[in-house]
C-alpha cells in the first residue's frame, strides 16, 4: 500500500525509558501538529489530512503510547494525560518547534488542554475534533462516570453480557479483544457507507493489545472527570479554538463539544454524517474548516493574509 | 509622493481597473508598491469598478476588512473571459489519456477559443506532453495513482476494486490539489473522465461544484470477484448504493453524464441484491457517446503504405505485444517473450515487437532473434493497425481499438481486475472480437501456438463506430 505522501522526517524522543515515534512532513509556516488520539488507533488516523495541509504549512504528527511505532508500557501512570502533553513538547523540541497549531481528536482533546493551558506560549491555536470533555450536564455523563478514579476496578470485572457498553471493559478485552475492536470501531463509523474506514481503524485498533489498552484507560485525564474541572481547565485556555463536532457522534456527545467550544471560547463546526471520526469520513469538510482556521496563524505583521501564500505556492508550483 | 506614502503604515489595498480611462493602471500599480500594499487588478473593468463591477468590489473589500480569503491578485470581467476547460484524466492506464485527447481535440473545433487546462500526472502527461497539451503546474502537486496501483498488482493479478479501495488518502489528496485549484482559477467546465475523486467528493461536498461538471466512463459498478465471497459482494453492492444515493440526491452535479460506450456494452448484472439493473439505471443516468477511440481507423484504410512507413517488411508477419501503460503487465509480457523462439519455430518470417510502456523498463527484459523491445510509443495505435496479431492485457482501450481495425488478437484478463473480468470482457464477446487466454493455464508452448493460428487470420468482428470522440464533445460543448 502506498501513502499519498510520505515524511521529510521521522524519529523518536524517549522520555522515561518510553519512546515515541514522530514524523515531520512540509515546511513553512505555521507548524501544525497533530495529537494522537486515545491509543486504540495511530496516527495514521489523519491521513486524510497531512498530505493536504503539508502542502501549505509544516505538518507533525505522532503516535501514542500504546500504538503505532511508539512502545507499549503497562503501567497506568506511563499513560496520564500530562505524559502524552509532555511527549508532545518533547517532539516540538525535536524537531526545532518553537510553536504550533494543534489538532486533536476525540481523547486528545484532554493533552490538547492541557498544553493550551499551561503552555501557552508554545500553542497558537487549537482545533478540537469530536473532543473527549465530559463537560455536559447529560451528554457527557457516560465518560464521567467510566472515567471516574473510584469506578476504576469496575473496568476489570467481567460484565454479565458482553454487550452494548458493557463491551468497553477490561475482562472482555483480554477474552476477546477483536470483538471489542469491531464494536468500538462500528459505533465511530456510524454513518452509511463507511467500510473503508470500518476496515482502517479495525487494523490499528488491532495493532495494539488488551492490556496496554487497559493501562491506556487507566491513566489520570488532564482535570478530574467532573464538570467542574473540565470547564475550569477549558476556560484556562486563550488561544483561538476551532471545535469540530458531529451531531450523531454515538462516542462522544455534540453536546460535550459545544460545551468546549463554549468554555474555551472558540467557535463550533458541525458536521453533519461525520460521526466521532469526521477527518475519516468527511475528509474534505475537515480539511476545510482546518485550513481556514490555520489560515488565520500565518499572518505576517499582523496582517498579509495566509492565503497568499496559498495562492502563490499554487502559481508558482513547477 | 514618495514620502506622503512613506508615512503610511496601516495595510494597504489597491483595486484598479485594467481598462480604467481616467487614471492610469500604473498609478494604481505603483500606489501599491510604494505602500507595500496589496494590488488587484481588474481586466475589463474602467474606472469606477465599484458601481459596474459591484459584487467583485464588495467581495474584496470583505476580504481585506476580514481576510478569511485572498483577494485574487488578477480579475477579469466575467464577458472578457475566454473560455475554460479543465480536463481530469484518469491515470490508471493510458487509454482514458488517448480518447480524451480526441474529445478535446473535437471541442476545440467547436469552441475555437476554448482554453483546456490538464490536471493530470503520469502515464497520461507522456500523451499530454506529446499532443502539445497544456498541463497544469498543480498537477506537480498530485500524488501518484499509477505508482499505488502497481504497488498493489501481483504476478499478472491486480484485485483492483481493493487496490481502488485501498487508494482512498491518495484520492482526498488529490481531490484537495483539485479544489485549491478551481478555487484559486475560474474555469466553466470541469471534464473528469473516471477521476474518481472529483466525482465522489464532490457528491459528498455538493457546495464545491462552481463550473459545469461533466462525467465520462466506460463502465458502470462495482463488480464482485466470485472468490470474494459474500463480503466482497456486500462491498461492491455497499460502494454502487452510495453512488446511486448520490445521484438521486445530487441530480444537478453532473451536468452531462457520458458513457463511452453503447447501452448493448453493458453488463447484464445488477449493481447489488436490492439496486437496479446496470443497463436500466445507466440509460437512464447518462448519455451514450458510443466507443471513444483517439483516431479514424479510415485513416489506415492503407494498410501497405502504413505498414511501410513503420518499416515492416513485405514478408514479415509482425506480432506486436503490448501490455498498457501501468507497470502491471510485466509478468504477462515476460512469458510472451519466452513464447517467442517457439512462436517463431512455427511461424516464417516472424518479428515480435515488445511494447513496455512507459512504467516499464524496457532494458531490463530478455531479447532473442526476431523480437525486439520498445519503450513508450506515441500514437501506438498505428502499430495496432498494421501488425498481423497483436497479443494484449485486456485493457479496454487496446482491445477495442484492435477490434475497430479489425486486427487478430489475443488478450489475457488480469486476475481479479473485475473491469477486465466482467465489462470488458462482456463488450469484447459482443463485438465477437479476440481471443481469450488464461495465463494461469497457458505456457509458453500453448502462446505459441495460439499465435501460429491467431496470426494473420481474417475476423467477423462487428464495426465500431468512429464518431464517439465527436458525439460526446458535441454533448460536452453545449455546457460552454
Amino acid at each position: 500500500m502506498t501513502r499519498a505522501r510520505y515524511p521529510d522526517a521521522t524519529g523518536h524522543v524517549e522520555r522515561g525509558g518510553v519512546r515515541v515515534f514522530w514524523e515531520r512532513y512540509g515546511d513553512g509556516e505555521p507548524t501544525v501538529l497533530f495529537l494522537p488520539t486515545w491509543t486504540f488507533i495511530h496516527s495514521r488516523c489523519w491521513k486524510a489530512q497531512i498530505p493536504y495541509l503539508a502542502r501549505h504549512c509544516r505538518v507533525l504528527a505522532f503516535d501514542p503510547r500504546g500504538n503505532g511505532r511508539s512502545d507499549r508500557p503497562n503501567d497506568p501512570r506511563l499513560y496520564a494525560e500530562r505524559e502524552f502533553a509532555a511527549d508532545a513538547l518533547a517532539v516540538m523540541d525535536a524537531t526545532g518547534t518553537e510553536r504550533a497549531v494543534l489538532v486533536s481528536l476525540s481523547k486528545g482533546a484532554q493533552r490538547a488542554l492541557l498544553l493550551a493551558a499551561n503552555h501557552p506560549q508554545r500553542v497558537t491555536g487549537a482545533a478540537f475534533i469530536a473532543p473527549f470533555f465530559p463537560a455536559s450536564p447529560l451528554g457527557g455523563m457516560r465518560w464521567r462516570i467510566m472515567a471516574h478514579p473510584r469506578l476504576r476496578p469496575a473496568l476489570f470485572i467481567r460484565p454479565p453480557v458482553a454487550a452494548g457498553w458493557m463491551k468497553f471493559n477490561g475482562a472482555h478485552w483480554r477474552a476477546d479483544y477483536p470483538d471489542f475492536v469491531e464494536w468500538f470501531t462500528r459505533r465511530i463509523f456510524n454513518v452509511p457507507h463507511s467500510t473503508k474506514q470500518i476496515e482502517d481503524a479495525v487494523q490499528w485498533g488491532l495493532e495494539t493489545d488488551p492490556d496496554t489498552l487497559i493501562a491506556s484507560v487507566a491513566g489520570d485525564l488532564a482535570a478530574p472527570p467532573t464538570r467542574r474541572d473540565q470547564l475550569a481547565l477549558a476556560e484556562r485556555v486563550r488561544c483561538p479554538v476551532l471545535v469540530i463536532s458531529s451531531p450523531h457522534d454515538k462516542i462522544t456527545s455534540h453536546a460535550d463539544a459545544k460545551a468546549l467550544a463554549q468554555a474555551a471560547g472558540g467557535r463550533l463546526v458541525s458536521i453533519p454524517e461525520g460521526g466521532h471520526c469526521p477527518q475519516a469520513r468527511k475528509p474534505v469538510a475537515v480539511n476545510l474548516a482546518l485550513r481556514e482556521f490555520v489560515r488565520a496563524f500565518s499572518f505576517h505583521d499582523g496582517f498579509a493574509p495566509a492565503s497568499r501564500h496559498w495562492h502563490d505556492r499554487l502559481r508558482s508550483s513547477p | 509622493m514618495r514620502a506622503l506614502t512613506d508615512r503610511i503604515r496601516c495595510p494597504v489595498l489597491v483595486i484598479h481597473g485594467r481598462g480604467d480611462a481616467v487614471r492610469p493602471h500604473d498609478s494604481g500599480a505603483a500606489l501599491a508598491a510604494m505602500t507595500g500594499g496589496t494590488l488587484v487588478s481588474l481586466g475589463g473593468s474602467g474606472h469606477n469598478p465599484q458601481s459596474r463591477d459591484p459584487v467583485k468590489i464588495n467581495l474584496t473589500l470583505r476580504g481585506f476588512i476580514r481576510p478569511r480569503r485572498s483577494p485574487t491578485s488578477a480579475w477579469t470581467r466575467a464577458r472578457a473571459r475566454p473560455r475554460r476547460a479543465l480536463f481530469i484524466s484518469s491515470p490508471i492506464g493510458l487509454g482514458h489519456a488517448q480518447r480524451d485527447v480526441a474529445i478535446a481535440r473535437e471541442l476545440r473545433s467547436i469552441h475555437p477559443d476554448l482554453e483546456i487546462d490538464w490536471l493530470a500526472q503520469d502515464p497520461v502527461t507522456r500523451v499530454l506532453e506529446a499532443e502539445g497539451e497544456r498541463i497544469h503546474p498543480a498537477s506537480a502537486e498530485l500524488a501518484s495513482e499509477s505508482g499505488h496501483i502497481e504497488s498493489e498488482s501481483a504476478e499478472h493479478d491486480l484485485h483492483c476494486f481493493q487496490a481502488w479501495r485501498r487508494m482512498d488518502e491518495i484520492l482526498v489528496s488529490n481531490f484537495m490539489v483539485f479544489h485549491d485549484l478551481v478555487e484559486a482559477e475560474p474555469y466553466d467546465l470541469w471534464i473528469g473522465d473516471e477521476a474518481w475523486e472529483l466525482d465522489y467528493f464532490l457528491h459528498e461536498n455538493p457546495e464545491l461544484k462552481c463550473a459545469a461538471y461533466c462525467w465520462l466512463t466506460d463502465f458502470v459498478g462495482w463488480l464482485p470477484m466470485p472468490d470474494g465471497g459474500e463480503r466482497e459482494a456486500f462491498l461492491t453492492a455497499d460502494y454502487n448504493a452510495e453512488m446511486v444515493d448520490h445521484i438521486a440526491r445530487f441530480p444537478r452535479l453532473r451536468d452531462r453524464a457520458i458513457f463511452v460506450g453503447n447501452p448493448d456494452d453493458i453488463v447484464p448484472n445488477r449493481l447489488g441484491p436490492d439496486l437496479p439493473l446496470i443497463r436500466e439505471w445507466t440509460e437512464q443516468h447518462f448519455d451514450f457517446a458510443g466507443y471513444v477511440s483517439g483516431f479514424d481507423p479510415a485513416r489506415f484504410a492503407d494498410r501497405e503504405a502504413l505498414r511501410a512507413e513503420l518499416g515492416y517488411g513485405q514478408h514479415q508477419r509482425v506480432c506486436l505485444i503490448s501490455v498498457g501503460g501501468s507497470g502491471v503487465g510485466e509478468h504477462l509480457l515476460r512469458r510472451l517473450i519466452d513464447a517467442h523462439p517457439l512462436a517463431a519455430a512455427q511461424v516464417p518470417g516472424l518479428r515480435t515487437i515488445v511494447v513496455a510502456g512507459p512504467r516499464i523498463d524496457p532494458d531490463s527484459l530478455p531479447r532473442h532473434d526476431g523480437l525486439e523491445v520498445v519503450g513508450y510509443v506515441h500514437n501506438l495505435y498505428r502499430h495496432l493497425a498494421a501488425c498481423d496479431l497483436a497479443v494484449v492485457q485486456g485493457g479496454l482501450t487496446t482491445a477495442m481499438e484492435l477490434t475497430a481495425n479489425r486486427r487478430p488478437f489475443i488478450y489475457f484478463l488480469l486476475g481479479h481486475h473485475f473491469e477486465q473480468n466482467f465489462h470488458v470482457r462482456h463488450r469484447l464477446e459482443r463485438y465477437r472480437a479476440g481471443r481469450c487466454m488464461d495465463i494461469g493455464s497457458s505456457p509458453p508452448e500453448a502462446i505459441a501456438c495460439a499465435i501460429a493460428e491467431e496470426i494473420g487470420r481474417e475476423v467477423d468482428y462487428r464495426p465500431v463506430e468512429s464518431d464517439g470522440a465527436r458525439r460526446a464533445s458535441q454533448r460536452i460543448a453545449e455546457l460552454l
